[in-house]
C-alpha cells in the first residue's frame, strides 16, 4: 500500500494535495493517532520526525508534520489546521517524538498555537511577556509594542499546560518548574563554555545534576520571518550566519532547494567544486569542535592545535571565496567564482598536512588517562532516543543511528566518491569525540579523490534576474557538520517565499542535554556539551 | 590509573593500570615538548604590513575605482541599491540638462554605510557598469558610528563616457 | 664556593659599632623584612611572565611581546592595572572575613618562604624542625581558601572552596610523606643539614629507587597542592568561572594570584632542596677539578637553576593535559598515591637499614 491509500484507511476524511512531496490535510482531532500509526507501520515506519512547521495560512493558523522514513527516501506533510484563530490549539505529539517538546515551543513562540497535552507550554525563544506573535501574517512590529526592557526580568518558573481527558473538555494547569528547596545554579548565558550564548538552570542535589531546564533565544534573530521579505538571492547570506561553522553546507541546502524547485540543471563541475567546499568546512567544523571540546576540559594547548590548523581551511576559503568564516560563496545556480589556480595545490598540501597531524592529535588527547576517565561512559545516548529527538550527525552516529544523508540521499558529487559512515554503537561522550575525528579522515578521503578531477565546464548556469519559484512546497536535506540541516519553502508564485522554515541540527542536539545529563555530575555537563557540539544561533535562528 | 569502577577493580588490573596510565601522559607530553621546539608560526602584524599582501579575493570594503582623470563608471541606475538585502547603499541622483537641452540623471552621492553592510556581493554581481568593486583594506577600525558612513564617490568626479558594456559572461571570474 | 655569611657577618659587624645590641637587632629584621617582600614581589613577577612564554612557546605562538623588548615588562604592567583596580564592596559577605582570607594566603605563603636556603648563609629561618615547619605552614593557605569561599556568598565560590579544601587536605598526606622518606634518608629534619648531606652526591642519586619514586609523587602532590595544572578544578575558568576568588577584584585577586604561583616556587624549592641538592653544586666524587670548576657558579645560580628547572615541569604538565575531575583526583590520591607513598617508605626503610644506597 502506498501512502496515500494507508493515509485514507486510517483517516478517511484526510485530503490529498498534489505537489513533489506527498501532502495529506488531517482533521486536528486524528493527527495523534496518525502519527502513531505512521510512526509504527511496519512496512514503512516513518520514525523520524523532520520538522513542525507552523503555518499562519491566512484564514487559519495550522501545523504542518513533516514525517520521513529511516532511509530518509520518503517523506510525507500532514497538514492540521486550527479552527479557532483566536484560541488555536492542535494536539501535541510530544510523547511520540522527544523533539516535538521543543518544536512545539517554537510553534507556540513564534504564532501563538497551543498544543493539547504539551507538558511545558512556555515561549521557547521570546519572553513570556512578549506582545504579538511574530510569524503571523497580522503581526504588528511596531517597535512601540514591545520596547527594550531596561531591567531584568526574572525568568518565570510557572508552567503551564493544557490537558484534555478524552471527552472533548479541556483544562489549563499550572505547575512549577523547580521546587522550593532545589538547589538551582545557572550555567550562562555568559560563560566560557557554553558555545554561545544559552542559559542553563540546573538543579543540583550536591554535584549531582537532577534535572536541566533551557533558556533559548538570546541570539533569536528572527530569521525565517526576515526571509519573507527577501527575494531569493537575498536571503542566501542569512544561512551563512546560522551554524556559521557549517556555513556552505547551509548555504549548498537552500540553493539546492531552489534550483529543484526551478528545476535547473547544474553542470558536473559546480557539483564538485560545491562537495569540495562542503567537506572542507566540515574538516573545519570538527576541527573546531575537537579543539573546543579539549578547551572545555582544561587543555588548552590542544584548542591551539586545532586553531592553528584550521587556519590553513581558512586561508584556503579566503583565496577562493573571499571570507574566511562566512564564505558566500554558493549562489542559485553555481557558486560565485571559478576556483583560484592556487586552489588544488592547496587543498594537496593542507591534506598531507592533516594527516600528519592527526595521529598527534592522538596521542595529545584521545589516548590520554585523564581525557579517557572524563570521557567515557559519560552522557549515554541510546539509539531510541537519538531517532526520537532527532539526533543526528557524529552525535547520532555516536549511538549507532545511521543517518549520514550523503549516503541514503546523495546529493552534489556524493554518489561519485567512495567514503565510509563512521558508526558507533556506545553512545557515549568519547564515541561522539572519536566520530569526529574519523570523520576528518574521511572528509581528506574524498578530498583526495575530487581534488585532480573537478571537469571542465560552466561554474555557474544563467538564472532570470527575479527569481520566482513556481507554487507549491519545496523541501531539501542536507548533511551538516552537526546533523541534518533542512530547509522547507512553500511558495505562492512570489520572488519571495510565503513561509520559508530551517530545520536546526542543533536544536537536537541542545534537546537531549536535559535527558543524558540527570545523574551525571555538574563537572560533566561541560564534557557532555562539548562532544554533542551544538552552535547556538542555529538553535536560536 | 584508569578510574575503573571499583566492582571492575582487580589487582592486576590496578597494577596495569599504572603502566598504561603513566604510557599514556608521556606520550601527550613527548608531543607537546617537539611543538616547544618548533618554529612558532605566529604572524608578526603590525610589523610585517609592509610585505603584507591580502588575497585579491577578499571582501574588505566596498569601493568605487576612480581613474586618473576622476572619473567613475557609476550610472546611478539603482540596481545595486535594489539588490541589497537591508539598505545598507543608498544612491543618490540629481538632473542635470546638457548641452543639448536633454536632462539625464547622473549621481551625485553614492551612500554606503560600513556598518551595516553584510558582505553578500550582491551588489558587485548585479551592477551592470562593473562600477564598485570589493578592496582588501581591513584596517577598518573607527572610533565614532558615524565614520563607517562613507561616500563612495569623490568630490567634482564624473561619469566615464560609456564604453559598451561588457556582458558579464559566465566563464569570467568577476572581479 | 662563595659564603653569603662573609656579607651578612659584615653587615652585622657595621651595625654593631653604631648602635646598642638592641637596635641592631630590630634594624636587622626590618632589612630582612624588607629583602624577602622584595624578592617575593620579583620572584612572583619574573614567574608569571615566565609562565605566560612558556606557555606560548608550547602553544606554537609567541606570547607577551609588546611591552618592552620580548614583553619582558608585561607583568610590571599587570601589576599596575591590578592596583588601580577598584576594590568593588560587596554587599551581602561577610566583611571580616572576606578582606582577611587573602591576608591569610599570602601569610602562609611568605611564612614558607622564609625557610627556603637560597644559597650558602642565604637562610633566614634555620629551625632543627624545617621540613616540619614548612609543611605545616604551608597547610595554613587552606584555611583563606575556605574563608574566601564561604565569605564571598556565591554559590560558585562555595563550591569551589570546598572542592579546594578537600583537594588540599588529601594531597598534604602524600606531600608529607614523600619528604618523610627522603628525611629518613638524609637522616634530619634541617634544612641546612639536609643540604650539606649532600655535598658529594645528590639525594636523588644517593636513594635511587625510592628517591625516584619519592621524587615522582612530591612532585604530583604539590602540584595538586597549589591547584595547579591537571588538578585546577576548584579555579576552573570553564566550568565554575573562578571557583573561590570569583568576587575578589583587584590587589585582593592580585594577593590569590601570587600567592599561586610562589606556592608553585616554593614548592620547587623545596624539591630542589630535598632531592636535587639545594645550592650545592653538582659534585661527581672523584673527579676533583670538575669539582672544583663547578664550585665557581654561585650558590644562588644553582638553587634558582634547580628550582626554575623544576618549575617548567610543572608548566610541561599543566599545559598538556585536561583537568581531572575532584572524584578522579581524590580517587587518584587515596587509591594510588597514598598505598605507593606507604610502600615506599617501607622501601627506604630498608634501603637505609642496610646501606643499600651510594
Amino acid at each position: 500500500m502506498n501512502i496515500q491509500e494507508k493515509i485514507s484507511h486510517w483517516v478517511p476524511e484526510a485530503q490529498m494535495e498534489e505537489g513533489q512531496i506527498p501532502a495529506f490535510r488531517i482533521p486536528a482531532s486524528r493527527i495523534h493517532d496518525l502519527c502513531k500509526n505512521l510512526r509504527d507501520d511496519q512496512e514503512t515506519p516513518y520514525k523520524f520526525l523532520v520538522s513542525l512547521i507552523g503555518m499562519d495560512w491566512g484564514d487559519s493558523l495550522g501545523v504542518i508534520f513533516q514525517l520521513s522514513t529511516l532511509p530518509f527516501d520518503q517523506s510525507v506533510l500532514l497538514k492540521v489546521c486550527a479552527e479557532d484563530r483566536e484560541n488555536p490549539q492542535i494536539p501535541s505529539v510530544s510523547d511520540l517524538w522527544g523533539i516535538a517538546n521543543l518544536y512545539e515551543r517554537e510553534v507556540f513562540c513564534l504564532l501563538g498555537i497551543r498544543f493539547i497535552n504539551h507538558p511545558d507550554m512556555r515561549r521557547l525563544y521570546l519572553r513570556s511577556s512578549w506582545n504579538g506573535y511574530p510569524l503571523r501574517k497580522d503581526y504588528n512590529p511596531d517597535e512601540a509594542l514591545n520596547p527594550l526592557n531596561l531591567e531584568s526580568e526574572p525568568e518565570s518558573d510557572i508552567v503551564t499546560q493544557i490537558t484534555s481527558n478524552g471527552e472533548g473538555t479541556i483544562q489549563e494547569t499550572e505547575s512549577a518548574l523547580f521546587e522550593k528547596e532545589e538547589y538551582v545554579v545557572n550555567i550562562g548565558p555568559q560563560h566560557p563554555a557554553t558555545h554561545g550564548v544559552l542559559h542553563f538552570r540546573v538543579s543540583l542535589d550536591g554535584e549531582i545534576i537532577r534535572k536541566i531546564d533551557l533558556n533559548l533565544g538570546y541570539v533569536h534573530r528572527g530569521i525565517e520571518k526576515m526571509c519573507e521579505g527577501y527575494t531569493y538571492p537575498q536571503m542566501l547570506h542569512l544561512t551563512d550566519r546560522l551554524d556559521y561553522l557549517s556555513a556552505h553546507i547551509n548555504r549548498h541546502a537552500l540553493c539546492l532547494c531552489v534550483e529543484n524547485a526551478l528545476q535547473l540543471e547544474l553542470p558536473a563541475r559546480v557539483q564538485v567544486i560545491r562537495t569540495m567546499m562542503d567537506e572542507l568546512t566540515r574538516i573545519a567544523s570538527h576541527l573546531l569542535a575537537w579543539a573546543c571540546i579539549c578547551m572545555d576540559m582544561g587543555a588548552l594547548t590542544a584548542f591551539i592545535y586545532g586553531m592553528r590548523d584550521r587556519e590553513k581551511i581558512m586561508d584556503i576559503f579566503e583565496e577562493t571565496c573571499g571570507g574566511r568564516l562566512i564564505t558566500n560563496y554558493n549562489v542559485i545556480g553555481g557558486v560565485m567564482a571559478d576556483i583560484h589556480p592556487n586552489f588544488k595545490q592547496r587543498v594537496k598540501d593542507f591534506i598531507v598536512y592533516l594527516r600528519k597531524k592527526i595521529p598527534e592529535y592522538h596521542d595529545l588527547f584521545t589516548g590520554n588517562v585523564i581525557a579517557i576517565g572524563r570521557l567515557k561512559g559519560i552522557g549515554m545516548l541510546s539509539r531510541e532516543e537519538a531517532v526520537s529527538y532527532g539526533v543526528t550527525g557524529p552525535s547520532g552516529r555516536a549511538s549507532g543511528f545511521s543517518c549520514d544523508l550523503r549516503k541514503y540521499q546523495p546529493y552534489a558529487a556524493y554518489d561519485r566518491v567512495k567514503f565510509n559512515e563512521i558508526i558507533r554503537e556506545e553512545g557515549d561522550s568519547f564515541a561522539r569525540y572519536m566520530n569526529r575525528l574519523d570523520e576528518i579522515s574521511e572528509s581528506l578521503f574524498i578530498l583526495e579523490q575530487l581534488v585532480d578531477n573537478v571537469p571542465e565546464g560552466l561554474f555557474q548556469v544563467k538564472t532570470k534576474p527575479i527569481i520566482r519559484l513556481p507554487e507549491g512546497e519545496y523541501s531539501q536535506l542536507v548533511e551538516a557538520a552537526r546533523g541534518i540541516f533542512g530547509v522547507y519553502i512553500d511558495s505562492r508564485g512570489d520572488k519571495s517565499p510565503y513561509r520559508l522554515k530551517f530545520r536546526s541540527p542543533c536544536l537536537s542536539l541542545v534537546s537531549i542535554m536535559d535527558s543524558i545529563a540527570r545523574g551525571e555530575k555538574i563537572a560533566d555537563l561541560i564534557a557532555m556539551g562539548g562532544s554533542l557540539d551544538y552552535v547556538v544561533p542555529d538553535i536560536d535562528r | 590509573m584508569a578510574f575503573l569502577n571499583d566492582d571492575e577493580m582487580t589487582f592486576s588490573k590496578y597494577i596495569l593500570s599504572w603502566f598504561t596510565g603513566i604510557k599514556s601522559l608521556a606520550t601527550g607530553l613527548k608531543v607537546t615538548i617537539r611543538e616547544f621546539f618548533r618554529p612558532k608560526v605566529t604572524e608578526r602584524y603590525p610589523e610585517n604590513r609592509a610585505t603584507l599582501v591580502m588575497f585579491d579575493r577578499f571582501r574588505g570594503e566596498l569601493v568605487m575605482p576612480h581613474d586618473e582623470n576622476n572619473q567613475h563608471a557609476c550610472t546611478a541606475c539603482g540596481i545595486c541599491m535594489m539588490n541589497c538585502p537591508n539598505g545598507t547603499i543608498h544612491v543618490i541622483s540629481k538632473t542635470e540638462t546638457t548641452e543639448d537641452g536633454k536632462t539625464k540623471k547622473v549621481l551625485d552621492r553614492y551612500e554606503y554605510d560600513l556598518g551595516q553592510c553584510t558582505f553578500c556581493n550582491l551588489c558587485v554581481l548585479s551592477c551592470p557598469s562593473h562600477a564598485i568593486v570589493f578592496a582588501t583594506t581591513f584596517e577598518n577600525a573607527v572610533f565614532t558610528r558615524s565614520k563607517l558612513q562613507k561616500v563612495l564617490n569623490r568630490e567634482g568626479s564624473s561619469l566615464r563616457p560609456k564604453a559598451p558594456v561588457k556582458e558579464l559572461q559566465a566563464n569570467d571570474s568577476p572581479k | 664556593m662563595f659564603d653569603f655569611a662573609i656579607i651578612t657577618d659584615w653587615i652585622d659587624q657595621t651595625l654593631k659599632t653604631f648602635l646598642p645590641d638592641g637596635w641592631t637587632f630590630f634594624f636587622e629584621c626590618v632589612l630582612i623584612a624588607l629583602a624577602l617582600l622584595t624578592a617575593y614581589a620579583v620572584l612572583a613577577m619574573i614567574l608569571i611572565y615566565v609562565e605566560r612564554k612558556i606557555c606560548a612557546l608550547f602553544q606554537c605562538r609567541l606570547g607577551p611581546n609588546r611591552v618592552g623588548p620580548f614583553g619582558i615588562f608585561q607583568t610590571v604592567a599587570d601589576t599596575l592595572k591590578m592596583l588601580i583596580k577598584e576594590l568593588i564592596p560587596i554587599n551581602s559577605v561577610d566583611r571580616v572575613l572576606f578582606f582577611v582570607a587573602p591576608f591569610i594566603v599570602i601569610a602562609a605563603s611568605v611564612l614558607s618562604f622564609g625557610a627556603i636556603p637560597f644559597g650558602k648563609g642565604l637562610q633566614v629561618l634555620d629551625f632543627n624542625i624545617g621540613i616540619f615547619y614548612m609543611i605545616a605552614v604551608s597547610s595554613l593557605g587552606v584555611l583563606g581558601i575556605m574563608l574566601a569561599g564561604w565569605s564571598s556568598n556565591n554559590k560558585y565560590s562555595m563550591i569551589g572552596a570546598m572542592r579546594s579544601g578537600a583537594q588540599m587536605i588529601s594531597y598534604e598526606l602524600s606531600v608529607g610523606m614523600s619528604l618523610m622518606t627522603m628525611v629518613l634518608l638524609a637522616g634530619s629534619l634541617q634544612l641546612s643539614e639536609i643540604i650539606e648531606a649532600q655535598a658529594d652526591t645528590w639525594l636523588l642519586f644517593q636513594g635511587h629507587i625510592p628517591a625516584l619514586i619519592a621524587f615522582v609523587v612530591y612532585l604530583i602532590a604539590g602540584h595538586a597542592e597549589t591547584n595547579r595544572g591537571p588538578f585546577d578544578l576548584p579555579e576552573a575558568e570553564s566550568e565554575l568561572t573562578a571557583g573561590y576568588h570569583t568576587e575578589y577584584s583587584g590587589i585582593q585577586f592580585g594577593f590569590f594570584y601570587l600567592a599561586e604561583y610562589l606556592n608553585m616556587f616554593i614548592v620547587a624549592s623545596i624539591a630542589t632542596t630535598v632531592f636535587l641538592g639545594g645550592w650545592m653544586p653538582f659534585h661527581v666524587s672523584g673527579w676533583d677539578s670538575f669539582n672544583q670548576i663547578m664550585d665557581y657558579i654561585p650558590s644562588v645560580l644553582w638553587f634558582l637553576g634547580k628550582t626554575f628547572f623544576v618549575v617548567f615541569l610543572s608548566l610541561w604538565i599543566r599545559w598538556s593535559f585536561p583537568r581531572l575531575r575532584i572524584d578522579q583526583l581524590l580517587q587518584l590520591e587515596w587509591k594510588y598515591l597514598l598505598p605507593l607513598n606507604l610502600l615506599n617508605l617501607l622501601l627506604m626503610a630498608l634501603v637505609v637499614v642496610f646501606e643499600w644506597h651510594f
